[in-house]
């Protein structure tokens, strides 16, 4: 098939990712079954670039189970090969028609990559296969019944699991053939707690992996059985019923942030910034552009913007949501560190946009599923371990805040400033933790964040966080991100 | 691509085999086909691009079934779905899968019944339905050109940014029942929406243009809007923290009703007692000027639809009227589990919206279609401004959410594009981009309400599912606070 794109006229390169995602799924609310279903969804993406002042063209589409035969596929392929050959060929012409309106209009060009043929196996303890939709159902009822009676003061229990396999086939014209497969697993609980006439308290997290069953078994972050983590979530919302609301400051205040929460903000100032698509401004209308880079000459890379205590990195070697060998260009992951010891050093990247920024590619490109486009995705992307153990850094504070747990985020257009809110916040008075308060978060300007940075934990962990939204159509994406314990200062923020 | 004739045979042959099946009482065959095409535009003056980014499409198409089993003296409901496969076949496999997944959900009342009769019919586009794949890549240029024609005749060429995208949602679908709903519906999209900023001057402008008919869609008058509103804001103006008075402009207004005010007026939302108005209707939540509703039929409107997903005609259900809470958005599950003797809400708005499309592999959830704002008594758009007298024009907001949860009503957002300072009733100053949040509380904004502007623009936001036809509004008494004053 990528030889019949190949041999189209001016066809510069093509690729093809061909892909199933099987999954098992069940949700349950207030011990109450709602759903359950086994379901595999097939697709497959083409990108080709052709065109005498080469422009890519792009056709997607998805299939049934009686569409998966060789004759079919191949019919089907070549068709989508065509179109998005058509596409691309159409757009290099226009490209070539606007150039003395746009003179910064180019061909596209392509870092260089070795290519690839290689076959990655799912890896998991439980194979998702074997699992009974029955029992999964069974789990989300009793799990949502039990979160309901934790409290009268629970209102609302949710329970959703997934299981699954997913498998995708890789191929272009230059000669990369790469079979990956990853297993995925995540359970998700909502809960909502309130007291007569106050105000509710609504939580929402995750469990996950890139791995089997065993996950909600207990083999994830948290270390605790799907079970405990939504009872324990539940705890935790019906006592901050009766949490006082935080009160906003108007001047920074000494805060620590747990691992959990820096998750969220590792992912909002230091992963997105650092995303090449959005350095080179094509995300200017959807996600913004990013304050560490404006032009090839007035930029952050070099430059301290993080206080020297500070490193950051995305590795998709390591286990987490953004595991994974290849990237859907065939390029290999790698580590790639953004910031070390408070410099800006790379970016993430695809191909394209490595040969504008004179970089080497690092394999960042990912897509949902296989009929959307790759664009620049984080991978695990976390802030490093320090050594600074988490109960000393608590300890040396005399009047601050211990920010717990990441709910929402806000974050400016390119991303200079943050408001995130967290599940509870704390005081510390005296390096002891006193009392407890809802309701609240912290805000900065990111760089003073980040340059503020006093005390790094060693107590390293890397979290799911199954949808960050990118794109336009949007890719809701899972990612991994996390991070130690940090020290820093910024605003707190409070139920208006 | 398949014919509604397709779709529709499909449906109507399959439930006449699903009805013959063993312990089947009840069922439901939805078929569709759909296609999504983006083209993505990317203009950098300063840096390599390639003005069109990508034309790209993706398309998909199914069957799901949704069936009601005897299961001894208890009804059990079961889902299953089989993609690009609307063949009786595909029925059968479809209906092996809703059989193996069937719970017993106590909270299922019953199918939807039929109600009432379409109001829109031939509402596509057929030259939309067979749009070439050059009349695809050309819209996306023809939306560049309109913002570089306008730029290099105002003499701007250097640190130009032009970004957006052109989007087209084909649709069509069927839907019969043993209910007696036997229905179809085939929908044209057409949107725009382009942001281009002058970089070094640090000012961004938007435009946009919504369609249903290829005729007459725009994408170079969105273009030539949005370097004319940036041009327009050059020399922009830092403001202190502080309380304001605020016009919010279109966009704004479709931000915050999209993230914040909607999500807040549907049954999911009840359902999961996250939201502001929960034990609410019935009262006074707004200003008594303020007027929300949606109507899925609304002729030529992007968000109208003839019929829901569930076989259910479009029309209008009002959610807030002069300031009371009157009614909540509904899908047929949640309308028939909350419905009682007091009060019933008409299920309008079950839709299977996903990956750009009405897709068969997802059952109906609530999904808004187009979503009216109006005023009591709506003032022309330059009189808001002598309402609020001294404030903030705001006319681009971003990254809206409901930071403490949606029930506590708190919203944060920041100001990014086509602002104002207004002084003495008139425009003064641009306001520079990027250098404040908005911290407030929704019921703070819907009660300070003191002016609503009679014209409104069909206005569509990143991610967002609907269409808010959207008027300017003035508030009183906004929370704005400085930011980022690193960048300065």
């Amino acid at each position: 098939m990528i030889q019949h794109a190949a041999s189209l006229k001016n066809c510069r390169y093509a690729d093809i990712r061909y892909g199933i995602h099987e999954t098992k799924h069940a949700n349950a609310e207030d011990g109450k079954a709602k759903g359950m279903s086994e379901d595999a969804s097939i697709s497959f993406g083409i990108r080709v670039l052709a065109g005498e002042m080469s422009a890519w063209g792009y056709y997607g589409q998805s299939l049934g189970e009686s569409e998966s035969n060789p004759k079919s596929i191949h019919k089907i392929l070549t068709l989508g090969i065509n179109k998005a050959y058509a596409r691309a060929v159409a757009n290099a012409s226009k490209k070539a028609e606007f150039k003395s309106l746009a003179p910064s209009l180019t061909a596209v060009n392509l870092a260089g990559i070795d290519p690839c043929n290689d076959t990655i196996n799912a890896v998991f303890d439980e194979d998702p296969r074997n699992l009974s939709l029955k029992e999964m159902l069974t789990l989300c009822t009793k799990i949502s019944g039990d979160m309901r009676g934790v409290s009268k003061d629970v209102q609302y229990a949710y329970v959703e699991v997934q299981t699954g396999i997913n498998r995708e086939l890789f191929c272009s014209t230059e000669g990369s053939c790469i079979d990956q497969s990853y297993a995925l697993t995540q359970g998700m609980v909502s809960v909502v707690a309130q007291k007569p006439g106050g105000v509710p308290e609504v939580c929402y997290d995750y469990a996950g992996d890139l791995l089997g069953w065993e996950v909600l078994k207990g083999k994830n972050v948290y270390k605790q059985s799907l079970s405990d983590f939504a009872a324990l979530r539940t705890r935790e919302t019906v006592e901050l019923t009766e949490a006082e609301f935080l009160p906003a400051t108007t001047e920074p205040v000494v805060v620590v942030t747990n691992p959990h929460f820096n998750a969220l903000l590792v992912h909002e100032i230091v992963g997105h910034p650092t995303e090449a698509d959005r350095a080179l401004k094509l995300e200017t209308a959807y996600a913004g552009r990013s304050w560490l880079f404006r032009d090839f000459q007035d930029n952050e890379l070099g430059k301290q913007i993080a206080s020297p205590l500070l490193t950051a990195y995305s590795d998709p070697s390591i286990q987490g949501y953004g595991h994974y060998k290849y990237d859907m260009e065939g390029t290999p992951g790698k580590r790639i560190n953004l910031i070390e010891n408070g410099i800006l050093r790379g970016f993430m990247n695809g191909r394209e946009y490595a040969a504008i920024l004179s970089h080497q590619p690092n394999g960042s490109m990912r897509a949902t599923e296989p009929h959307y486009v790759p664009i620049v995705r984080m991978t695990n992307t976390v802030f490093a371990n320090g050594n600074r153990n988490p109960a000393e850094i608590i300890s040396e504070v005399k009047d601050g805040y211990y920010i717990v747990n990441h709910r929402i985020p806000s974050i400016s257009e390119s991303r200079e400033n943050f408001r995130i809110s967290a599940q509870k916040v704390f005081k510390i008075e005296n390096g002891e933790i006193t009392k407890l308060f809802r309701q609240g978060g912290i805000t900065a300007d990111s760089k003073d964040f980040l340059m503020n940075i006093d005390a790094v934990g060693n107590d390293f962990e890397v979290f799911p966080i199954p949808n960050c939204g990118k794109g336009q159509p949007m890719q809701v994406m899972r990612v991994g991100n996390g991070g130690p314990t940090l020290r820093s200062r910024a605003r707190l923020t409070g139920h208006q | 691509m398949i014919d509604l004739e397709a779709l529709r045979n499909c449906v109507r042959n399959g439930i006449d085999f699903v009805k013959k099946q063993r312990d089947v009482i009840d069922a439901e065959i939805f078929a569709s086909w759909n296609e999504h095409i983006t083209v993505r535009l990317n203009y950098t003056t300063d840096i390599p691009c390639n003005g069109v980014h990508e034309p790209k499409s993706t398309q998909f198409s199914g069957i799901g079934l949704l069936v009601v089993f005897k299961a001894g003296k208890e009804i059990k409901v079961g889902f299953g779905s089989v993609s690009n496969n609307v063949t009786s076949k595909g029925v059968a496999e479809a209906f092996q899968k809703a059989r193996k997944n069937k719970v017993y959900d106590p909270d299922f009342k019953s199918l939807p019944v039929p109600t009432g009769k379409p109001v829109l019919e031939d509402y596509h586009d057929p030259a939309v339905m067979g749009i070439s794949d050059e009349a695809i890549v050309d819209l996306g240029w023809r939306g560049l050109k309109g913002s570089l024609t306008e730029y290099n005749q105002n003499h701007y060429n250097k640190s130009i940014i032009i970004g957006g995208d052109i989007a087209i949602i084909k649709e069509r679908m069927a839907i019969v029942s043993t209910k007696g709903i036997d229905e179809f519906d085939e929908s044209t999209i057409l949107t725009t929406n382009i942001t281009s900023m002058i970089e070094k001057e640090s000012v961004k402008g938007t435009g946009w243009n919504t369609s249903t008919h290829l005729a007459g869609f725009d994408p170079e008058e969105a273009g030539c809007a949005s370097a004319k509103s940036a041009i327009k804001t050059i020399g922009g103006e830092r403001i202190s923290s502080g309380t304001y008075n605020v016009v919010f402009g279109r966009q704004p207004v479709t931000d915050l009703f999209t993230n914040i005010v909607i999500p807040a007026v549907s049954l999911s939302s009840v359902n999961s007692s996250d939201t502001p108005f929960l034990g609410k209707l019935g009262k006074k939540i707004a200003s008594e000027s303020l007027n929300v509703y949606d109507d899925g039929a609304i002729k030529g409107a992007v968000g109208s639809k003839k019929i829901s997903c569930e076989g259910i005609p479009t029309g209008r259900t009002d959610l807030i009227h002069n300031g009371f809470l009157v009614g909540f958005l509904a899908n047929n599950y949640l309308s028939r589990k909350f419905e009682n003797v007091f009060v019933s809400f008409p299920p309008r708005n079950g839709f299977r919206y996903h990956n750009g499309g009405r897709n068969h592999n997802i059952q109906p959830r609530i999904c808004p279609t187009n979503i009216v704002v109006e005023g009591k008594d709506e003032a022309p758009s330059q009189s808001l401004l002598s309402k609020i007298n001294n404030g903030i024009y705001i006319g681009r907001i971003w990254y809206t959410y409901p930071i403490n949860g949606l029930a506590a009503g708190d919203f944060t957002s920041t100001v990014i594009a086509d602002s104002y300072l207004v002084k003495g009733g008139k425009i003064d100053k641009p306001l520079k981009p990027n250098t404040v949040r908005i911290n407030n509380n929704i019921m703070d904004v819907l009660n300070n309400i003191i002016a609503v502007s009679k014209d409104k623009k069909q206005t569509i936001v990143w991610g967002g599912e609907e269409v808010v036809l959207a008027p300017e509004i003035a508030v009183q008494g906004i929370k704005l606070d400085s930011i980022a004053g690193f960048i300065s």
